[in-house]
């Protein structure tokens, strides 16, 4: 379905961004993204083993418009980059959850600095995942083998931390994505814990997004989260290949499952490329492609448009949330 | 404190039946007893399965891997991190026996998906793993049967089922494989969406009865209408399919026989063994299981130590277990599949149909290079893990004067038989430092490079390259 209708929501599928690259125009094993000023979008590819590790700029319309990062531990490397935000004057921030510290690049990628140390101390790291900003331009950590959240400022000073090891309220194993609300409430995806946590500013313990006694809404390694002007909660569950919806309160609205029924641009260019590849998809069931595979982070931007990111397939999926939606007759 | 004989006889069956064991593993299982422990080994299903959600977590990219060696390494980590060591093994084992490579298949997912069918079913009836490989998209593809049809038969699968998988040369005629070739027209594979720009598919098996010769079949002396799993129900009957089947196994977890295709020429070097296993397999209605089950607590088997070439997958896994750097998700693993390479076994990628020349032919002057500089620099290193706890051990005994040394590292890393040469040298080796000392802290970082050293000397021996 293009469309979905679900508990008075509409999600309307629009278009998908991207395809695979080992470098240049594409993603590989792309593990985040952030929106930019000026339509730009920002990409972090985890890449394997020693290539493909960078982050691309691409704009909302396709457009290529280069990278950033290498593989290494210099100043500007990744070994496992992993997720990425950008703070209020649009600098870039990236985690290596290998070499345990956030890298720093200006909006156009040059390197201004890195920061982090391996240990369990407070503001030490061990696997840093998901990154978030909050209002006050302080960036939330999650550093998942020490199974807390983290709070520091821009220069990398410990601010705060919350979560340990459990299964409780409150408690984390293993998380990995992150998301502030516009009250800087904080929501933490409990990867091992099958869940997503959301948290006040200071980490006490709100709500927990999870599906209920019957399996509706189940979550299985739940990977980035992320909020709508209205509320709703947006979820990828990567070990589901889906996308859960919920409402504010927690209760689960739909799933979306990826409806790329068109190929991106980019991917279009390498398919008319090739007549061997176009007579191939002629005779195949193409349903596979449209759907998620590894959705692995989502973000809904100030027009409540949702786009996902998919591990597996190395592209952007896009929905848009209708505010106006009429509507069909049903016996058309 | 355990036998000695009993941690040897362990030790032996962990080289064979998984990929080698620390000391404190050994002794644990010993613990436990020995029969316990090939049960254990045998119902892997009892252990946990490597988890995948932190694999593919932490390697995104191992998940439908575009090509080699990511492919690869993701089965190295598995080997290295696995809980299930004969489950793996076993999987190493159909990988060498039913041989189907990328250099054709071009497809490192679907190879991989015939590695998981290998851990599902390597232990279970042989009848229904011949099933599952004819099923195989990896196997269809590598053996040409998507191009065995109803009016034009493609000989390729039928040939190699009988020659290489099921019973060897000498078992069959050309009709048979003629017959058998129309029993199996129609099992293809579905058409799939292509490889890039969105990563893999796979692929699908799909049978179609509509391409399928539906006509009379005389094979092996049997005659019938028949499909393709009548041909796997009658071969498995035959006389020669427990005993093919049961040479392999001898060869690949008891003691090298010569290469497969002088099989036909040159009988089993333990005639007896063979027998045991055939009754095994008979007797159990072609049980995998059951065949271990009796080699493993067999005479044959318990004498056979050191008696078997490492193939460069046990080296590198055997040795990277031991060093303890490679029990949890870091870079890497890639480098270790590119040493089996390096060293003459590119997994997933055997060299033919008729897989990889085992045994004495592992090595050769350049592969023998690669085995010693790569586990030497790893035994060497007292700063992994592995190390350590290697030199803890030998801590723990006290000063050591330099016949105890080497008898301790030998101990400590085996317990590892070595021919007197090799114990010369390694003798002469500690003798030059004289005895071991814990006394001071110079005394201690000069102790604990001298057990890299001669640890890095034990796994540079010619005695080190068998299991």
């Amino acid at each position: 379905m293009l469309t979905t209708v679900a508990a008075g929501r509409v999600f309307d599928y629009s278009y998908c961004i991207g395809m695979y690259g080992m470098s240049g125009q594409g993603f590989w094993s792309p593990q985040d993204f952030a929106f930019g000023s000026d339509g730009v979008i920002y990409v972090i590819s985890r890449g394997v083993e020693e290539i493909g590790q960078r982050i691309t700029r691409v704009t909302w319309d396709h457009e290529f418009l280069g990278q950033f990062g290498a593989n290494g531990s210099g100043d500007g490397q990744f070994i496992w980059p992993r997720s990425l935000d950008l703070d209020q004057a649009g600098n870039v921030y990236a985690s290596d959850d290998y070499l345990h510290r956030i890298s720093v690049f200006d909006s156009e990628g040059g390197f201004l600095s890195a920061w982090g140390e391996a240990g369990s101390g407070d503001g030490q790291l061990n696997g840093p995942s998901g990154i978030a900003f909050d209002s006050n331009d302080n960036l939330f950590v999650v550093d998942s083998h020490n199974s807390r959240v983290q709070e520091f400022t821009k220069e990398g000073k410990f601010l705060g931390k919350w979560g340990s090891q459990g299964t409780g309220d409150g408690e984390l194993n293993m998380p990995w994505g992150i998301c502030v609300d516009r009250e800087d409430n904080v929501y933490v995806a409990d990867w091992k814990n099958n869940r997503v946590q959301k948290f006040t500013p200071d980490g006490k313990f709100l709500v927990k997004f999870c599906g209920n006694d019957k399996g509706v809404g189940d979550l299985h390694g739940p990977t980035g989260v992320a909020v709508d002007s209205e509320g709703d909660v947006y979820v990828t569950d990567w070990g589901n290949h889906r996308l859960q919806v919920y409402g504010p309160d927690g209760k689960f609205v739909t799933t979306l499952v990826g409806d790329a029924q068109q190929p991106s641009p980019w991917t279009q260019t390498y398919i008319d490329a090739n007549p061997d590849i176009i007579k191939a998809r002629r005779r195949a069931d193409l349903e596979p492609e449209w759907r998620f595979h590894r959705p692995v982070a989502v973000n809904v931007d100030s027009q409540d448009r949702i786009v996902i990111l998919e591990s597996y397939r190395h592209r952007l999926q896009i929905y848009n949330k209708e505010k106006e939606y009429e509507e069909h007759s049903l016996n058309l | 404190m355990p036998h000695q004989e009993d941690i040897a006889l362990m030790a032996h069956l962990m080289r064979r039946a998984g990929f080698g064991a620390h000391r404190e593993e050994l002794e644990a299982r010993v613990a436990k007893g020995y029969e316990a422990t090939v049960e254990e080994l045998l119902h892997p299903e009892e252990q946990p399965a490597i988890d995948e959600d932190i694999l593919y977590r932490f390697f995104p990219g191992y998940e439908g891997a575009l090509g080699p060696p990511i492919n690869q390494a993701e089965w190295v980590y598995r080997m290295i991190n696995t809980s299930r060591p004969l489950e793996e093994k076993m999987a190493l084992f159909w990988h060498q026996l039913f041989a189907t490579g990328n250099s054709k298949v071009d497809n490192p997912p679907e190879l991989t998906q015939q590695i998981a069918m290998f851990r599902e079913h390597g232990l279970g009836s042989f009848r229904d793993l011949l099933v599952e490989l004819a099923k195989s998209p990896a196997m269809i593809y590598w053996l040409d049967n998507n191009g065995n049809h109803a009016d034009a038969i493609n000989e390729n699968w039928g040939r190699e089922l009988m020659e290489l998988f099921a019973l060897g040369v000498g078992n069959y005629s050309e009709d048979d494989i003629k017959e058998a070739s129309r029993a199996f027209t129609g099992w293809t594979i579905a058409p799939k969406i292509p490889r890039n720009p969105l990563g893999r598919f796979y692929w699908n098996f799909e049978y179609k009865p509509e391409d399928h010769d539906d006509g009379e079949k005389h094979f092996l002396g049997h005659t019938g209408n028949f499909n393709g799993e009548d041909i796997i129900d009658i071969l498995v009957d035959q006389p020669a399919s427990p005993k093919f089947l049961s040479r392999h196994l001898y060869n690949f977890f008891v003691a090298d026989e010569p290469q497969v295709p002088a099989w036909d020429i040159t009988p089993p070097g333990d005639p007896a063994a063979i027998e045991m296993l055939v009754n095994a397999y008979v007797e159990s209605n072609y049980d995998i299981r059951s065949m271990l089950r009796v080699l493993f607590n067999s005479d044959f088997f318990k004498n056979a130590r050191f008696a078997r070439v490492k193939s460069p997958a046990e080296l590198v896994v055997g040795t990277a277990r031991m060093a303890g750097n490679y029990n949890a998700p870091r870079p890497g693993f890639n480098m270790l599949a590119m040493e089996c390479n390096w060293q003459g076994q590119e997994l997933l990628n055997p060299p033919s149909v008729e897989s990889w020349h085992t045994g004495p032919e592992w090595i050769d002057g350049g592969a023998l290079v690669r085995r010693v500089n790569y586990a030497a620099n790893l035994m060497g290193n007292i700063d992994l893990p592995g190390i350590k706890s290697v030199i803890a051990r030998i801590k723990a005994q006290g000063n050591l004067p330099p016949a105890d040394l080497v008898a301790a590292c030998l101990d400590a890393i085996g317990p590892l038989d070595v021919s007197e040469a090799t114990h010369g040298e390694l003798l002469a080796q500690a003798q030059d430092g004289g005895e071991l000392r814990w006394d001071t802290e110079e005394d201690q970082t000069k102790s604990e490079q001298r057990i890299g050293i001669l640890l890095s000397l034990i796994s540079a021996s010619r005695d080190y390259q068998f299991a």
